[in-house]
């Protein structure tokens, strides 16, 4: 079995892998925590303490399915810690000590000044190794909390400050999607002295509505919510804005943990790309529990394997360079399909998709059930690929369009 | 009785089901759905349930065919719509029939009633002898053109070889009895407990606008060695006999059946489920010609019958058969303790009706320029349930446009 270095420095500490459970409900106790270091977890955020223990709803969770695919989304409605502050603490203590080589971040909300700093006061005298300032959670019953935190730049710097006055930890500010720009409000936290953003929180969401009942999922008492929406799904939507901070000048060096649908180690190799140098991962593990670090680890050891890299720092970031504004990209030519009539199995799904989908191209010849590509009416667009579902179709023969690539020679396209 | 009474193929789950239609390529020209002999299409009610669409997925099926629960269970798809199934380009083709039950279940479950009353009455009337699947497709028909249908059924419930003749563990009963009260609640009468004979032929050829036989294949072939003998049991006697008793009937340690059709394949599968400690099945054909369908094949080995291909029966003494294979000089002899013969049927000819090769002479199902018409096994075609529901859905065209004619003079 293959044996790579996966361990990466994050905010001085070393992680053996970067791959942690996010605050939520994955880690939310001592036994569920043991668990999950036992079973190869790098770290761990426990999930959001706060002075009062917060009162959650029956039944809290819904997901969204396409054909017989479970857990494509899920939608959750739980907010923080159900246990009284002191028991959270003593279990990150007791924690600590029985794992030391394991990371343990605290996650600590409050609404005051005052609340954060005595929560950062309390998380590190327990042990643990760094905060995560939950700025993010959507569906908080106190509406000043969570997520409109993180809307707001300028609470976001000025619970940075308490915070960072505090403790002598690092500090994490968690983002939250339920914005347009991310930026603003990570440069906001750094200059209030986060260390680092993770990013990012789930989406606020409807995922189903009863049809017979008239309400939205999960249904609590004829009633629902709108509350945070994870999983496979929102997974580009979280690379997007982890791009968009590694994009902005002023926010492009701030180390990242990456959050938002990871359940394979393919999900993780492309965060990493894009700068993540930590992982967080809740959904993939509710649904297949702690025992995905298997294949996390051991695909990202391949990985590294295959890109010929000793040290995980090396890939964090490399794919930012290829992600350019729409205005920059090289239009001059079209790349036609290429049919492989013995994959083929005449299903015509290509020329139903470019006929309604795309530009009528694609022949269909009803007597041997074969496409064919009309290069005439062909744009490149390649949706064709797209919809084969037996792969028979790729990129084929590459074409300047009339009157451009002038001195270039087609087979320098990167295809 | 359990594994008599009980269906034998498990029913899909809703994400079963959901599953085996994801796999569907959902084709431009569904090979599947031009290869029905009772124009079902199932790559529309398919693509139907895969968008959630399980109601209007029932209406495809249940419009086109009266019978569709029935088809879904005992139609041989791999001849038909199956065989063209593109899915086949990648691993083996989709589960079709178990769709098709999947849907009707569902159908059936929620009381759906999809076939509807007649707009119009007409006066016409239409009597239809016997009640097997092509009588009944037909009734639905006529019935749903508004033409006064009266079913004539010689047994005590109407169905036929469907009632009669398939095992209950491929067809139950319930499945059977709900199809009927589907096409009796559209108004069609029925006569059971009432055989027609010439007299009475004669006489409804008078009081009705059109006559309709549809009697099937009623007699088992036989073969001249076992004629008369107390100890050979015809199939469709036993498979009757057993369908009749819930599978509750005597066994012996070891029966000797004789054929290689389907119907030969349902005598060897329900001699297994009624808890016949042996099952020899000696087959006229090699299996490299095997008539039954590779299912009900597979279902007799599942089931651990001895199939020997291959061997013609020459001699029978009131014990031993004796039987020789067909190319090899192999000879072998059983001494059983019952014999059933599964050789086949055919038609018993009545109402002065003229035949070639077991089916009526007839010009779009019409017996010469007269009233009368044929329907099922008689008629053209494939002898097989979806095979009848085709004879049905073509002379009902012809019935249609004979009394419309006959109206509007």
């Amino acid at each position: 079995m293959i044996k790579k270095d996966l361990s990466i420095e994050f905010l001085g500490v070393k992680f053996k892998n970067p791959f942690m459970l996010s605050s939520s409900p994955v880690g939310n106790c001592y036994d569920m925590c043991a668990k999950a270091f036992r079973s190869g977890w790098g770290g761990i955020v426990y999930k959001t303490l706060i002075k009062d223990p917060c009162d959650e709803c029956s039944p809290r969770y819904d997901m969204l399915t396409k054909e017989a695919t479970p857990f494509v989304g899920f939608k959750n409605m739980e907010q923080l810690t159900e246990h009284p502050l002191e028991d959270d603490l003593r279990d990150i203590t007791r924690l600590k000590k029985e794992f030391p080589d394991c990371v343990l971040v605290a996650s600590i909300m409050a609404g005051s000044d005052e609340d954060w700093k005595i929560l950062a006061k309390q998380v590190e005298d327990a042990g643990a190794d760094m905060i995560e300032l939950n700025f993010s959670c959507p569906q908080m019953t106190d509406t000043h909390l969570g997520s409109a935190i993180g809307q707001n730049p300028d609470l976001c710097r000025q619970y940075c400050k308490a915070v960072k006055s505090a403790t002598k930890l690092p500090v994490i500010a968690k983002m939250t999607p339920n914005i347009t720009d991310m930026c603003e409000v990570a440069l906001a936290s750094m200059e209030g002295g986060a260390d680092a953003i993770s990013a990012i929180n789930t989406i606020k969401s409807i995922l189903n509505v009863d049809l017979d009942k008239e309400v939205g999922l999960p249904i609590v008492n004829g009633k629902s919510s709108i509350s945070g929406y994870s999983g496979k799904a929102v997974k580009p939507v979280a690379l997007r804005f982890i791009q968009q901070l590694r994009d902005n000048p002023k926010t492009r060096n701030i180390p990242i943990s990456g959050i938002g649908g990871i359940e394979t180690w393919r999900d993780a190799a492309e965060f990493i790309l894009l700068g993540a140098s930590t992982l967080q991962v809740t959904t993939a593990i509710m649904q297949y529990g702690y025992r995905i670090i298997d294949d996390l680890c051991n695909g990202l050891m391949h990985y590294m394997e295959e890109k010929g890299v000793d040290h995980l720092s090396d890939l964090v970031g490399r794919a930012n360079k290829n992600v350019i504004p729409a205005e920059e990209l090289d239009r001059d030519f079209k790349i036609y399909p290429k049919i492989d009539d013995d994959k083929c199995v005449g299903c015509g799904r290509c020329y139903i998709s470019c006929y309604d989908g795309s530009h009528q191209a694609m022949e269909w010849d009803k007597k041997t059930r074969r496409p064919t590509c009309n290069t005439d009416k062909c744009v490149g667009c390649l949706l064709c690929s797209l919809v084969c579902p037996v792969g028979a179709i790729s990129k084929g023969e590459v074409v300047f369009k009339p009157g451009r690539g002038k001195g270039r020679k087609t087979k320098d396209v990167i295809i | 009785m359990k594994d008599y009474l009980k269906e034998a193929e498990e029913a899909y789950t809703p994400l079963l089901a959901i599953e085996e239609a994801s796999r569907c390529l959902l084709c431009l020209d569904a090979p599947c759905s031009k290869n029905c002999p009772a124009g079902t299409d199932p790559a529309r009610f398919i693509r139907a349930l895969r968008f959630l669409n399980e109601k209007g997925a029932a209406e495809v099926i249940r419009e086109n065919n009266a019978l569709g629960a029935i088809c879904a269970r005992v139609c041989p798809q791999e001849k038909y719509c199956k065989l063209g199934c593109s899915r086949s380009g990648i691993d083996k083709p989709i589960e079709i029939g178990k769709i098709q039950r999947y849907i009707t279940d569902f159908e059936a479950n929620l009381k759906m009633e999809i076939l509807r009353k007649p707009e119009v009455e007409l006066k016409q009337k239409v009597a239809i002898i016997g009640s097997g699947p092509g009588g009944l497709e037909l009734a639905a028909l006529l019935r749903m053109k508004g033409y006064q249908v009266t079913i004539f059924e010689k047994d005590e419930k109407l169905g036929g070889y469907l009632r009669y003749g398939i095992p209950s563990y491929r067809l139950p009963n319930d499945v059977l009895d709900l199809e009927i009260k589907r096409i009796l609640d559209l108004g069609v009468k029925n006569l059971v407990n009432h055989p027609v004979d010439d007299d009475e032929f004669k006489k409804l050829k008078e009081e009705y606008d059109a006559v309709v036989v549809g009697t099937g294949y009623e007699l088992a072939k036989t073969l001249p060695m076992f004629e008369d003998d107390p100890h050979v049991e015809l199939a469709t006697q036993f498979l009757k006999r057993a369908k009749n008793e819930g599978g509750d009937i005597d066994v012996y340690s070891d029966t000797l059946v004789i054929g290689g059709g389907d119907v030969a394949m349902d005598v060897v599968t329900t001699l297994k489920r009624i808890g016949t400690p042996r099952v020899i099945d000696v087959v006229y054909e090699e299996f490299n010609e095997f008539r039954a369908s590779q299912k009900e094949l597979n279902e007799a080995r599942a089931l651990n019958v001895s199939i020997i291909d291959g061997y013609v029966p020459m001699s029978y003494d009131g014990k031993v058969v004796t039987f020789k294979h067909r190319h090899l000089p192999s000879v072998i002899s059983i001494e059983p303790k019952h014999i059933i013969l599964a050789v086949g049927q055919v038609v018993r000819p009545q109402f002065d009706l003229d035949y070639n090769l077991g089916e009526v002479v007839t010009n779009n199902y019409r017996v010469g320029d007269s009233n009368v018409f044929v329907v099922g096994d008689i008629a053209k075609g494939d002898k097989t349930v979806v095979g009848a529901v085709k004879t049905a859905k073509e002379a009902a065209y012809f019935i249609d446009s004979y009394l419309t004619k006959a109206r509007e003079k």
